[in-house]
């Protein structure tokens, strides 16, 4: 096994407690961080190739580059923890073991832009993860890592938790900058990009928390040691979600391009009960579904997207020969009908056609042209949204219509 | 800049969206949820383009218009897009008409019009004709869906007034929820629930009653379909006819477009055009002209009293007998009362009409102590003039933005859009009044005062001014600089809170916001002028004005009372004359009384000959001895002068109905009977000659500029501004423990004459009922009063009947009521000494009435 960085507290007692991060070498990265100078932060991090690890995967330091260094109004960051994605559960592994690397990350980060403001957005189900992310805070506020003139560096911080009310949509970054604003959570129109004009209409940077939790290792080990971890244009590791029909699901650190068999086989034991492997969603519900012949492929954003997939969040979804691929394609049509948000029209009403073809198959024998209606349908979403859901929706749907139309039209008239 | 749209060199300026420089050159792209003046959002997606360098389609709705641009609106594959979204719309509304092949053959009343909650086809959706996505489907040439239609099942709401809401044929373009919030800084709107599940309603599904909704329809003007439906015009088919006109329900003068058929008015909207309202309009304007000018009680024929009785007799016969009547009463003996509601040439020959005819110059209107007029007045007293011209869009200007005393979205709706936009730009906002208004939202601060010491708090915050910051050269060297400034030690602050209940630290922080960015306005209402101590505010506010070099906007109420103020207000002093007249009608020293509108008078009092000439029958018929028909705003030609003193020419959009005319021509008519010369006018347009050469400020009453709607009262060069001495004659009514409450009175603002909209207009009365009396729900809980319960309410002097409607707009302690402009004034006039009966604050008892 690799040797654990973004992981390595979990396991470790009362690993959330502040005494124990620190006397793990917490908190030294925020030291050397406020005695650096914020560019330099800037040019480590850009160096370092940390991708988003929201799903996106856009380099998180050409991101923050957007901010406007000068600039009246105050700036925000908003850690993303509205974790969302089907599948996907990594975010809440760190809060829950390790919330003081989050907050590292955030004060680094804070610093680096000149950023006095931070908030946590989570979601709303992870009630019992905001209580403990609110001691932690106030173990940080305690020990001077938060709050005024933080470590006499003259730099002040607060971070503030606000917990979501359910929807994915806000797992999107400019729905989640609405919600957060205490409206509802609709996805605004880009440009602006919220680098510019964000929350409160002010500067914002929004990263994910795996994202944010990289930052302290990047900052005390050096961009070079992070690429080195990973791909020379991803660096570092990643925490995989594997979940399915694995003999050990779970989270798992692998360095960035890492395959996907391996995560299946060598981490997650391989399939339960020797099932046979029938199909793995890569990266969270919204990537597209692999076949067993294309499951060698390196665990990093452009493999995947080579090999017509995406990364996304990391999380591996395992489905073995027994499953209907009916039932994977309504779970997945069920979500995104249930999720969208209803501002734009083909998401909408797009995803409620969909969804109703796909249960009408269960009830009755579907018809000749219901599988090309629902590839005309996706294809129609795909792209055209307002917001990237409608693509999320379409892509696994498409995905799966046309790599498993045989087994589909068993439930179709011939 | 310059960029391509399919090929076609075009070129543009300014930020401008890909949709806006396309219609700018006749390029037509489909699009539902866009519209003028309402922020993109993107969500129908019918604009989707395609543009050259990026990737996929971009709306083109929200993209903007960049140099060099390459853009193709039109192509296979955009059209297929295009129908598959419009399908997906259609799959959600009921299309069995809109694909139907019978569709051009579909006579207009081929099917009946039913009084069913649900629309299934287009022929029975109220919307037919008016409908964005009839135009939709024709422009995409969509023949066929491939989609069953889907009935939503939501349930029709009818529960509030004036419109219905259907939301089975909403197709979430989110205009009605942006209008709402962007334009009318409403909020009322909202989408709730999400994907599928989503509509567009209130907040907890709430009727619109309760949720602060102004009812400005501007939400069912900007509905593409029918879901949003003004419920008059259900049944009532297309209009034939459009015609402009202005407004005369309130001092804004917004222009409308009336919609006729068959000669009958259809309804009336805000017109795009209109220079004031920009495509907006208030309630009354909006939802109540049908109301008003078809209400059963409109007066059609001239009546006079014969045995006792009133009769129906012709135009003949009652001139000769009101000209006879009159002709016993000259001078003193007899008064004519106007109306503020009438246009400049109206109020022109009844100034003429009273002078020449009937001798005297007891001329009056209850439209006293106006904001501009008093204000005219203070200064005049002081020996210098002012400009009281102003233009809403300078509000929108303001960075700073202090309002005293008028809930500005009911009482000037239109100037309220201004200063929303003001808001919108980052200004700051602080209103003065003892009440909360709906818009405290978006207020910095609410200065909460205690009922009448909003001199004091003017007097302290002045005070605050002077010392916090060095004063400027050209304010310390105004006249009267010193003088103020001493009477100011007068103002110690530690003694604010109790004189006025404001705190020091509010006090101090609201000085600071008014010390603060310039441009700044500063917006009074007629509750600050109404009130017997006007001149002891308006002097403080007057100060406060200079000293913070802020713009100072005087808010008047009618729909021509700047016009009547420098048709009448030449001679005299209306107040006055006001007072003069109602102690001598009192007193028995008149006889005969011509009165054009509504007034309030003591119910004892007696006349010999008493003449109404007005629109409407009312209870004051009892009294007359003649009721002279006369025409409504729609129905003849004017010139009204609105509260910024812009000039507005109306023209009619409807014949007189029954036998009514114009006030000018009865009064005239009535002249001649009367033996006297100059009253021959056979046209509006020669009074209205004769008005601009008489009276200098209207000097271009008659002049063809008035086309471009940009001429304004005229006004002198005007001399120094000098501040005024502190005057502090009036202390402000205190509670007792007899009486404990106490209670502001205000004038009814609704009305059209002797038309009161809340009496007569079952809907308008829901929203806002004259005779309510708003009191808190602590006090509501502590005397067991219930909504709607009839109460009594009992000064020392008087007492009146009202119905309890329970808010928390109100401050526990005090109680807020207003009266229509023909009750009886007996009480309300007893309830202070002053005979104006605008605007009071009494202390009072409240007992539950049966």
């Amino acid at each position: 096994m690799e040797e654990k960085v973004l992981t390595k507290n979990f396991g470790v007692k009362n690993s959330h407690r502040i005494d124990v991060y620190l006397e793990r070498g917490g908190y030294q990265a925020v030291q050397k961080a406020l005695q650096m100078d914020p560019d330099k932060i800037l040019e480590e991090v850009k160096a370092a190739n940390l991708r988003g690890r929201g799903g996106a995967g856009f380099p998180a330091g050409v991101k923050l580059g957007f901010v406007p260094k000068e600039v009246e109004k105050p700036k925000y960051l908003c850690a993303n923890a509205d974790e969302g994605e089907p599948g996907t559960f990594k975010d809440r592994y760190i809060m829950t073991h390790d919330p003081h690397l989050l907050i590292e990350g955030m004060i680094i980060i804070s610093y680096c832009v000149g950023i006095h403001k931070a908030y946590v957005y989570i979601r709303g189900e992870y009630e019992h993860i905001a209580q403990q992310l609110e001691k932690a805070l106030s173990e940080a506020y305690d020990k001077n890592y938060l709050g005024q003139n933080i470590l006499n560096s003259g730099f002040d911080l607060d971070v503030f938790i606000h917990r979501g009310a359910g929807a994915y949509i806000c797992g999107e970054e400019t729905g989640l900058l609405e919600s957060l604003e205490g409206k509802r959570g609709y996805p605004r129109l880009k440009p602006p990009f919220p680098a510019a004009i964000g929350l409160f209409q002010c500067p914002t940077v929004i990263n994910n928390v795996e994202t944010l939790s990289n930052i302290p290792q990047v900052i005390l080990k050096g961009a070079q040691w992070f690429v080195n971890k990973g791909l020379p244009k991803d660096g570092g590791t990643r925490i995989f979600s594997v979940s399915g029909m694995v003999e050990k699901p779970g989270v798992y650190e692998c360095p960035v391009g890492t395959s996907l068999k391996d995560i299946i086989y060598e981490y997650a034991g391989g399939l339960k009960e020797g099932k046979k492997l029938k199909a793995v969603i890569p990266g969270g519900l919204s990537a597209p579904i692999l076949k067993p012949d294309e499951i060698d492929v390196p665990m990093d954003f452009d493999s995947l997207m080579e090999a017509g997939s995406m990364l996304g969040s990391a999380s591996v979804m395992v489905i073995d020969q027994e499953k209907p691929i009916l039932d994977v394609l309504r779970v997945i049509s069920d979500f995104y009908s249930h999720e969208s948000c209803g501002q734009c029209t083909p998401c909408r009403i797009g995803n409620s056609w969909i969804n109703k073809i796909i249960h009408r198959l269960y009830r009755e024998k579907g018809k000749k042209e219901d599988l090309d209606k629902i590839i005309r349908l996706a294809s129609n979403m795909k792209g055209k949204t307002l917001c990237p859901l409608g693509d999320a929706a379409a892509l696994p749907i498409l995905s799966l219509t046309q790599k498993f139309r045989e087994e589909l039209e068993t439930y179709t008239e011939s | 800049m310059k960029l391509t749209i399919n090929g076609k060199q075009i070129e543009v300026e300014g930020p401008k969206t890909l949709l806006e420089a396309a219609r700018e050159n006749d390029i037509s792209i489909p699009s539902l949820c866009d519209h003028p003046r309402l922020s993109p959002f993107s969500g129908c997606r019918l604009c989707l383009v395609k543009i050259k360098g990026r990737k996929g389609y971009m709306p083109s709705c929200s993209t903007y218009a960049e140099e060099g641009m390459e853009v193709q609106t039109q192509s296979p594959q955009l059209k297929k897009l295009r129908k598959q979204i419009m399908e997906f719309i259609l799959s959600e509304h009921p299309n069995a008409c809109l694909i139907c092949r019978e569709k051009e053959n579909c006579d207009e009343y081929k099917s009946t019009l039913r009084k069913v909650g649900e629309v299934t086809g287009c022929v029975l959706c109220p919307n037919n004709g008016r409908c964005e996505l009839q135009d939709v489907v024709e422009e995409l040439n969509i023949k066929r869906v491939s989609f069953p239609s889907q009935y939503r099942e939501l349930e029709v709401k009818k529960r509030d007034p004036f419109f219905d809401q259907n939301y089975n044929l909403c197709i979430l373009c989110g205009r009605c929820v942006r209008v709402c919030h962007e334009v009318r800084g409403n909020s009322v709107l909202t989408f709730s629930y999400r994907g599928t599940k989503t509509v567009v309603g209130t907040v907890l599904d709430l009727p619109h009653t309760e949720t602060g909704c102004q009812f400005c329809g501007a939400c069912v003007d900007v509905c593409p379909t029918g879901a949003l439906t003004e419920r008059e015009l259900k049944y009532e088919g297309l209009p034939q006819r459009m015609e402009p006109a202005i407004c005369g329900l309130c001092s804004m003068g917004c222009e409308l477009q009336i919609n006729l058929r068959e000669g009958r008015l259809l309804n009336s909207l805000p017109s795009d055009q209109g220079v004031v309202n920009q495509g907006q309009a208030c309630v009354k304007g909006r939802f109540t002209l049908k109301d008003i000018l078809y209400s059963q009680e409109r007066l059609l024929r001239p009546m006079i009293r014969r045995n006792k009785h009133l009769e129906e007799v012709d135009w003949d016969e009652a001139l000769d007998y009101v000209a006879e009547g009159l002709g016993q009463y000259k001078g003193e003996k007899v008064a004519l009362f106007s109306s503020t509601q009438l246009g400049c040439e109206d109020g022109y020959i009844s100034q003429k009409f009273a002078q020449e005819a009937l001798k005297t110059g007891n001329i009056g209107t209850p439209a006293v102590f106006f904001p501009v007029q008093s204000l005219k007045r203070l200064a005049q007293n002081h020996g210098f003039e002012l400009d009281l011209n102003f233009r809403m869009d300078q509000i929108s200007e303001a960075k700073t933005v202090f309002l005293v005393g008028t809930d500005v979205p009911l009482t000037h709706p239109i100037i309220w859009l201004e200063l929303l936009k003001a808001l919108q730009k980052g200004a700051r906002f602080i209103y003065l009044s003892p009440n909360e208004f709906e818009i405290n939202r978006h207020a910095d601060q609410w200065i909460q005062n205690k009922p009448g010491t909003e001199s004091y708090v003017l007097n302290f915050l002045s005070r605050l001014i002077l010392q916090g910051s060095s004063t400027s050269q050209d304010i310390s060297e105004r006249e009267g600089f010193h003088t103020f400034k001493n009477s100011l030690e007068n103002f110690p602050l530690e003694k604010a809170p109790s004189i006025t209940g404001v705190s020091e630290k509010q006090l101090k922080e609201a000085a600071e916001i008014l010390g603060g960015k310039s441009p700044k306005a500063i917006l009074f209402g007629g509750a600050f002028s109404q009130v017997r101590w006007r001149n002891q505010n308006l002097s403080a506010l007057w100060n406060l004005s200079l000293l913070t070099q802020a713009g100072l906007y005087p808010l008047d109420l009618d729909s021509n009372s700047r016009g009547m103020e420098v048709i009448h207000g030449r001679s005299f002093d209306l107040g006055q004359s006001f007072n003069r007249i109602v102690q001598n009608l009192s007193s028995g020293k008149i006889k005969a009384l011509y009165q054009m509108g509504p007034v309030p008078l003591p119910q004892k009092i007696k006349t010999n000959f008493r003449v109404f000439q007005d629109s409407f029958l009312n209870a004051q018929r009892e009294q007359a001895d003649a009721l002279l028909p006369a025409s409504t705003f729609l129905e003849r030609e004017g010139i009204f002068v609105n509260a910024e003193g812009r000039v507005q020419k109306t023209s009619p959009v409807l014949p007189p109905m029954g036998d009514s005319r114009p006030d000018w021509w009865i009064l005239s008519q009535l002249a001649q009977r009367m033996g006297v010369s100059g009253f021959k006018y056979k046209k509006t347009s020669q009074v209205r000659k004769e008005l601009g050469e008489n009276i200098p400020e209207l000097n271009s009453a008659s002049s063809s500029r008035l086309k471009e709607k940009e001429v304004f009262l005229k006004e002198e060069k005007k001399g120094p501004k000098k501040f005024l001495p502190v005057q502090l004659k009036e202390t402000p009514a205190k509670p007792t423990r007899e009486y404990p409450y106490l209670m502001m009175v205000e004038g009814s603002q609704d009305y059209y004459r002797n038309f009161h909209l809340s009496e007569k207009i079952k809907g308008f009365r829901m929203i806002r009922d004259v005779h309510w009396l708003y009191i808190s729900p602590q006090d509501a809980e502590k005397l067991e009063l219930k909504e709607n319960q009839p109460v009594k309410v009992e000064s020392t002097k008087g007492k009146m009947s009202r119905k309890v409607k329970i808010s928390t707009s109100v401050l526990s302690g005090t109680v807020k009521t207003s009266f229509n402009w023909d009750e009886p004034s007996d009480s309300l006039i007893n309830f202070d000494s002053s005979l104006f009966p605008a605007i009071q604050v009494v202390p009072v008892r409240i007992k539950r009435g049966e």
